[in-house]
């Protein structure tokens, strides 16, 4: 850990009292876990998450006077602080899809700040759950769909050894992609909570 | 060209693995795996299809979900400064509201009425002067009049009748010249200055 418990809490009370540079370290150490665990699994789109992450880091830094040390750390503050802005970025794009809400919406009990006491537990803890729901959609699929997708998009082997390995033309291997993409889209979209149940 | 159910790859149903390849289906999977082979390079293209993006956004959460995506180091430190930057900038500039919210009224009426003020003045100050310089018109032109030359006989066009009284003029404009060389040696002397 870059920066420890109590270092947090001092450098949070030197920014509150005027020092913003103080803010730095904590941002460079949450910027990850917020970038990789929080936004971009919630909106697929690298552009959109940097743009999304620099809002939230700016925001945490203008806003600082406003948060209340409760011997936790900051982490859940900037995790809900990212969430927030998801939601807003999902709304005005009118993205409404049962994907959009079902990324958004992941995992809503552990914005809770009370039951997590170290951020690189809720960071792992989110990372592990999120893992686990791409796992349970792709067990969904067909074999080949599951094959193509492992080899093109997780192992990121090029198109022609991925259509090799299948033994397919390339053209045959691209439609097998596209329809494993679309059908995990539908398994992945079927099996997240609705804003309701949330 | 108009959709239907067939064509909306977003909500139609996912044929089996084997099942025909239509050449529509053929050239939409051709422009996906394209996309995703410029995702994959680094360089997604700002323009694309709605479905295409839809797709494009699952690949990627799947990839983020394996490890496949982290921020860099040089990135991440550039949106902190970012960040750092428009935080603190926006921090000044809440400070300089306070500030200006705390500004006693009366001083800042005088502050507004102050331009107010220095225009009337000056104002009047130049209504003042176009008034003397009026009422001394007058006074001016009985100079001007009285040191007037316009009868002299020197000045002006010569008249018909008198066209052949030269040398009655060269004697008079020599009277003339001679008279005001005796008026400039009589004041040098009168003020003391060299003959």
């Amino acid at each position: 850990m870059d920066v420890e418990l109590e270092e947090e809490h001092r450098l949070v009370e030197e920014a509150q009292r005027g020092n913003l540079d103080a803010m730095r370290p904590i941002l460079e150490r949450y910027a990850s876990p917020l970038y990789g665990t929080v936004i971009l699994p919630r909106l697929g789109d690298t552009v959109s998450a940097e743009d999304i992450l620099r809002d939230t880091l700016a925001t945490a830094v203008e806003k600082i006077g406003r948060f209340t040390w409760q011997g936790k750390s900051i982490y859940p503050w900037l995790r809900q602080i990212a969430i927030n802005k998801v939601f807003d970025l999902h709304r005005q794009a009118k993205r409404s899809r049962r994907l959009a809400d079902a990324m958004a919406h992941e995992i809503p009990v552990e914005s809770d700040p009370a039951s997590h006491a170290d951020a690189q537990l809720m960071a792992d803890q989110e990372r592990r759950a999120h893992r686990d729901r791409i796992d349970d959609a792709m067990g969904q699929l067909q074999e080949r769909y599951r094959v193509a997708i492992e080899l093109r998009l997780i192992q990121e082997l090029p198109r022609e050894d991925c259509a090799k390995r299948l033994g397919v033309t390339i053209g045959t291997f691209d439609v097998l992609l596209f329809r494993a993409v679309r059908a995990f889209r539908k398994h992945f979209g079927e099996r997240a909570p609705t804003i309701g149940e949330t | 060209m108009a959709r239907n159910d067939d064509d909306d790859i977003l909500t139609s149903a996912v044929p089996e693995p084997d099942a025909e390849m239509t050449p529509s289906e053929r050239a939409q999977a051709k422009t996906f795996a394209e996309l995703v082979d410029k995702t994959l390079a680094g360089r997604t293209p700002p323009a694309m299809s709605t479905d295409d993006r839809a797709l494009l956004e699952v690949a990627t959460v799947i990839r983020v979900a394996h490890g496949g995506l982290e921020l860099s180091a040089a990135k991440k430190r550039s949106l902190v400064e970012e960040a750092l930057r428009r935080g603190i900038g926006g921090a000044a500039s809440t400070t300089s509201g306070d500030v200006a919210a705390v500004t006693p009224i009366r001083s800042s009426r005088a502050k507004r009425w102050a331009p107010w003020v220095v225009a009337s003045v000056s104002m009047g100050l130049a209504a003042a002067a176009v008034l003397v310089l009026w009422l001394r018109t007058p006074a001016h032109d009985q100079t001007a009049q009285a040191f007037s030359h316009d009868d002299d006989s020197l000045i002006g066009p010569i008249a018909r009748e008198h066209s052949g009284d030269a040398s009655a003029r060269i004697d008079a404009i020599f009277a003339d010249r001679l008279d005001g060389f005796r008026d400039r040696r009589l004041t040098v002397r009168t003020r003391g200055g060299k003959p």
